[in-house]
C-alpha cells in the first residue's frame, strides 16, 4: 500500500514535470484563490502560454502573508520568477527581503487613484476596502465610518483581525486614518457592535451571508460577486463621506530567476489587455488598467469613493505595531 | 556494533526534528528575536488559554464519561452509527465547526429560533465562553466517549461473570470495573484535549468575539506571517511547549496507567444494564448528548444540496492527493508509534526502568505541543538544503501530519504492546522470541486489529488538516482542505460547505472502519 502510494504522489509530482520538458517554465508564486477554479489564474495562464512559448506553473500560498512568509524562508533559492498578490501593506517588508529586482514595465497611464512610481511592483488590481451590507435587512446603512463608530444603536458588523487578515489591517489603517490619534477612543465605541474578529475574510464573510451581522469588512467589488454570479442586487457596499482606504495589490520579478527576460515579459503581459481583462470577474477587484473593452456590466453601479485613503508602505512597516496595540487595548478590554 | 531499538532510533528522530526545526527557525535571519517580553497582554492572553481549555477539557470530559458509560450499557438499533459518529467529529476542519455552532447557535440558528418561538426573546449571545466551550466539546467530547468506550469493552469476560456471581450492585460495578478502566484512561485523554484546545485559533477568534479572547498560537502566527519575526515565533513557540508539556507532564505523573490484563473479551451483557435508576440516567444522558451533539452535526448537511456542483476533475484530484498524503501519514505515524511504545514496554517490562519507559509514553505529546506552523517552517529551512524548495511540501506535508497524529496513534496501540506481553511475554522469552520475530509471532495477533484501527482514525486525522498546505499549496498539493478555502476565498460558500461535507464524510467512513476493527474480538 506504501509503494503504490508513493507512487502515485510521485507520478503526479513527475506529470507536471514531464509536461513542461522542453518548453521553458515560468514559476509565478499566487495566493490560493487566485489560481483556483474560480479566479483568474486558468484565464492568465492561457493566454500568456500563447503567446510566450513557455509554461506558467504556478505555485500557491494560503495569502500574500504566507507568500512572503515563504519568501523569506525561501531565501536567496527560491524558485519564484514572479510573484502576483502582494499588497501594499506587504510592500515594505516584501523589499527588505531583498528578492525582488526592478520591474522595468511602464506604469504610466494605470487606471488606479494614485501616482504610481515604485519601480519593484507593479499593482494589477485593486479595490478600495468597504462595509458591505443586504439592502433588504438595512435600508439606512451608516453614511460615514463616523457614524457607524459613533452611533451607540447603529448596525453590528462582523470584522478581522487586523494581526491575521488582510481586511482586517485594512480597517485598522482606516481607522486611524479618520481618527488619528483618537483611533483608540473610536474603537472603543464600536468596540460593543463588532460581533467578532475572524481570523481571516472567509470566516467573517460566511458569518454575514449567514446573518450573524448587519454588515462585512469586504471590498467596494464584493456587491459585482453577487450581481454577477448570483443576480442578487440587494448586496451593496456602503459609500462613507471620509473615503474609503485602498487595496492594491501587487505583482514582482525575483532576483533569483534564471529567465530574466520571460519573467520581464510577464511583468509587461500582467499591464496588458489580456490580464487585466481577467481581474474584474475573476479576482473581482478594479483592473490597474482598465482596458479597452471596458469594464463588465456588473461592476458600472459599484460605490465610487471620493477620496482614496492610503499610507505608505514605509508608514505601515513602522507604525503597524503601535496600531495594532492601539486596537488590541481598546478592544481586548 | 549492536544497531539501536528502533524506538529509539524514533524518539531520537523526534526530538532531532523538533530541536532542529526550532534551532533553524531562531537562528535563520541571524539575529535574535526583536522582543523576548511576552508583556502583559500575552500574559492575559496566556491566562485565559489555559482556563479555556482546562474548562473545555473537563467538560468533554465529563460529558464523554457520561456518553461512554451509557452507550456500553445500551444496545439499540444503529448504535454502531452512532459510535461511527462519535469517531467523525474530531476531524472536522475548524471553520466548518465553527459555521456549525453559528448554524444553531448564532443570531439567526435553530436554537436562538427555537427559544423566540418559545417567547423567550432576551438576546443571547454566544460569544466568550459559551462559543468556544460548545464548539471545543462538541469537536472533543464525542471523541473522549469513543476511546474510553472502546477501553470499558476490554475489561476481561472473567470479571463480568465474578461480578455476577457475587450479585454487584450498580455502585460496585462503577468502582471495582469501570472506573479503574476509566482512571487509567482520563489522564491521557485529558493531555490530547487539553493541548488541542489551548493551541485552538480560529476557533477561538470567531467566537472568542474580541481579541481578550485569543491564544499564543495566534501571536506565534503574527510573528511569523506578519512580522516576519522568526526568533520571536520559535521563542514563542517554545513558551507554549513549555508550558503544555509541563501541564501535561504533570498530569501524567500524578495518575500513572496501571499495567492492564487483558484476558477474554467478547460481548458481555452487563447486569447492571437491567437497573431501572440507571436506565432514566442513562436514557437522561444519551438525550442530552444527541441534543447536544446532532444539531451541529446536521447543520453541516446543509452542504448535501451543492455536492453536485464540486464534482469535476480538480475534486477528484484533490481527493487523491488527501487519500494519498493520509495513507503516508497513517503509515508513519502507526510504524513510529509502534516503534516507540515497543521501545517503552522493553524499558518497563525487560530493563525494569519505569522512568525511562515514561519518556517514550510521554514523546507523543510533545508533538502536539509544538505550534505546526512553527514547525513546518523550521522543518522548511532544514529540508530545504537537501532537496528542490518546490519539493518540500511533498516531503513535509505527509510528515507533519504523520507526526500530529502520532499522539492518538500511540494512545490505542501502546497498551496493547503491554498486554501482548503480560500474556505471552515470559513464554517468549524462554523460547528465544525476540525482535522482530517476536513482533511477528507474539504481538502482530494480538494488535492487528488496534493497528488497523489507528492507522483508519490515523488517516482521518490527516484528511482533514488544513494546517501546513497554508504555506504550501500548490498545483501539485491542492487536499480537499485547501480547495474548501479556495472556494471561500472565491465567495463560494456553498460549494465549500460541500466540501466540507465531503471530509466529513470520508472521516465518518474512516471511523466506521476504525470502530468496526477496535470492537471486533481478538
Amino acid at each position: 500500500m506504501l509503494r503504490r502510494s508513493l507512487i502515485i504522489l510521485a507520478s503526479i509530482f513527475l506529470a507536471n514535470a514531464a509536461y513542461a520538458q522542453g518548453k521553458p517554465v515560468l514559476t509565478v508564486y499566487t495566493y490560493g484563490s487566485f489560481a483556483g477554479k474560480y479566479g483568474p489564474g486558468k484565464t492568465v495562464e492561457e493566454r500568456f502560454e500563447a503567446t510566450c512559448g513557455c509554461d506558467l506553473n504556478w505555485v500557491t500560498a494560503e495569502d500574500a502573508g504566507s507568500l512572503v512568509g515563504r519568501l523569506r524562508l525561501e531565501g536567496a533559492d527560491t524558485k519564484a520568477d514572479v510573484v502576483v498578490g502582494l499588497d501594499m501593506n506587504l510592500a515594505a517588508e516584501a523589499k527588505a527581503l531583498n528578492t525582488f529586482a526592478p520591474h522595468g514595465v511602464d506604469v504610466k497611464d494605470l487606471s488606479l487613484p494614485i501616482a504610481w512610481n515604485d519601480d519593484t511592483f507593479i499593482p494589477f488590481d485593486w479595490g478600495y476596502y468597504a462595509f458591505v451590507y443586504d439592502a433588504n435587512k438595512l435600508p439606512n446603512p451608516p453614511k460615514s465610518l463616523k457614524e457607524l463608530v459613533e452611533n451607540p444603536n447603529g448596525p453590528k458588523v462582523v470584522l478581522q483581525d487586523p494581526r491575521t487578515s488582510a481586511p482586517g489591517l485594512g480597517l485598522l489603517l482606516w481607522m486611524q486614518q479618520v481618527y488619528g490619534e483618537k483611533a483608540g477612543e473610536a474603537w472603543t465605541q464600536l468596540k460593543p457592535r463588532v460581533v467578532t474578529f475572524t481570523k481571516g475574510w472567509s470566516e467573517a464573510y460566511g458569518l454575514f451571508m449567514k446573518g450573524e451581522a448587519d454588515m462585512v469588512m469586504s471590498y467596494t467589488t464584493s456587491p459585482a460577486y453577487h450581481i454577477s454570479a448570483e443576480k442578487k442586487n440587494n448586496y451593496k457596499a456602503a459609500a462613507f463621506s471620509e473615503g474609503h482606504y485602498l487595496h492594491v495589490e501587487l505583482a514582482g520579478m525575483t532576483r533569483a530567476t534564471k529567465q530574466p527576460e520571460l519573467a520581464k515579459k510577464f511583468m509587461a503581459f500582467v499591464l496588458s489587455e489580456p490580464f487585466q481583462s481577467a481581474m474584474p470577474e475573476g479576482n473581482w477587484m478594479m483592473p490597474a488598467k482598465v482596458p479597452a473593452s471596458g469594464l463588465p456590466a456588473s461592476f458600472k453601479d459599484l460605490v465610487q469613493p471620493q477620496k482614496a485613503l492610503l499610507f505608505t508602505p514605509e508608514e505601515v512597516q513602522q507604525n503597524r505595531r503601535a496600531f495594532t496595540d492601539t486596537w488590541l487595548n481598546a478592544a481586548a478590554r | 556494533m549492536k544497531l539501536p531499538h528502533p524506538g529509539s532510533l524514533v524518539a531520537f528522530v523526534i526530538v532531532a526534528l523538533v530541536a532542529g526545526g526550532f534551532i533553524a527557525l531562531a537562528t535563520v535571519s541571524g539575529e535574535g528575536p526583536t522582543s523576548l517580553s511576552i508583556g502583559p497582554y500575552l500574559r492575559r492572553v496566556l491566562a485565559f488559554s489555559i482556563i479555556q481549555a482546562a474548562l473545555s477539557t473537563l467538560l468533554s470530559l465529563s460529558l464523554g464519561a457520561a456518553l461512554a458509560l451509557a452507550l456500553a450499557r445500551r444496545r439499540f438499533p444503529g448504535r454502531d452509527l452512532v459510535l461511527a459518529l462519535l469517531g467523525t467529529t474530531m476531524v472536522i476542519p475548524t471553520i466548518v465547526a465553527v459555521f456549525a455552532v453559528f448554524a444553531v447557535y448564532g443570531r439567526s440558528g435553530w436554537f436562538t429560533q427555537a427559544l423566540s418561538f418559545l417567547g423567550w426573546t432576551d438576546s443571547f449571545s454566544i460569544f466568550g465562553y459559551p462559543g468556544i466551550l460548545i464548539a471545543h466539546v462538541f469537536l472533543n467530547a464525542p471523541f473522549v466517549a469513543r476511546i474510553l468506550l472502546d477501553s470499558l469493552s476490554l475489561v476481561p469476560a472473567e470479571q463480568w461473570r465474578l461480578a455476577s456471581a457475587l450479585d454487584f450492585k450498580p455502585s460496585h460495578i462503577f468502582r471495582h470495573l469501570d472506573w479503574p478502566v476509566l482512571s487509567a484512561e482520563l489522564p491521557g485523554l485529558a493531555g490530547l484535549v487539553f493541548l488541542l484546545c489551548f493551541k485552538s485559533f480560529a476557533i477561538v477568534l470567531a467566537l472568542g468575539g474580541g481579541p481578550s479572547r485569543s491564544t499564543l498560537e495566534v501571536a506565534i502566527y503574527e510573528a511569523l506571517k506578519i512580522d516576519l519575526d522568526f526568533g520571536r515565533a520559535a521563542w514563542l513557540s517554545l513558551i507554549q511547549l513549555a508550558i503544555c508539556l509541563t501541564l501535561t507532564g504533570l498530569l501524567n505523573w500524578t495518575l500513572t496507567r496501571p499495567p492492564t490484563a487483558h484476558t477474554i473479551r467478547g460481548l458481555i451483557k452487563r447486569p447492571d444494564a437491567r437497573n431501572g435508576s440507571l436506565r432514566i440516567l442513562d436514557a437522561v444522558v444519551l438525550a442530552a448528548g444527541s441534543l447536544f451533539i446532532a444539531p451541529l452535526a446536521l447543520s453541516m448537511l446543509s452542504g448535501l444540496a451543492y455536492i453536485s456542483d464540486i464534482v469535476d476533475a480538480d475534486l477528484l484530484r484533490a481527493f487523491m492527493t488527501s487519500v494519498t498524503i493520509a495513507i503516508i501519514a497513517a503509515t508513519i505515524a502507526c510504524i513510529s508509534a509502534l516503534a516507540l511504545a515497543s521501545s517503552a514496554r522493553r524499558w518497563r517490562v525487560a530493563l525494569r526502568s519505569p522512568r525511562i519507559a515514561a519518556f517514550y509514553d510521554f514523546l507523543p505529546n510533545t508533538l502536539l505541543a509544538v505550534p505546526p506552523f512553527a514547525l513546518t517552517a523550521g522543518l522548511f529551512l532544514i529540508v530545504r538544503r537537501f532537496t528542490d524548495p518546490s519539493a518540500a511540501g511533498l516531503i513535509l506535508l505527509p510528515l507533519v501530519n504523520g507526526l500530529a497524529a502520532l499522539p492518538f496513534v500511540y494512545r490505542s496501540l501502546a497498551p496493547r504492546l503491554l498486554t501482548a506481553e503480560e500474556r505471552y511475554g515470559r513464554v517468549a522469552a524462554s523460547l528465544g522470541i525476540a525482535g522482530m520475530n517476536k513482533l511477528a509471532i507474539m504481538d502482530w495477533p494480538l494488535i492487528k486489529r488496534p493497528f488497523g484501527a489507528a492507522f483508519a482514525l490515523a488517516m482521518a486525522l490527516s484528511f482533514g488538516d488544513f494546517g501546513i498546505i497554508a504555506l504550501f499549496g500548490g498545483q501539485e498539493l491542492v487536499t480537499l482542505p485547501y480547495l474548501l478555502f479556495e472556494r471561500l476565498g472565491a465567495y463560494r460558500l456553498d460549494e465549500a460547505s460541500a466540501i466540507g461535507l465531503l471530509i466529513v464524510i470520508v472521516a465518518f467512513l474512516l471511523a466506521h472502519a476504525s470502530g468496526r476493527l477496535s470492537h471486533a474480538g481478538d
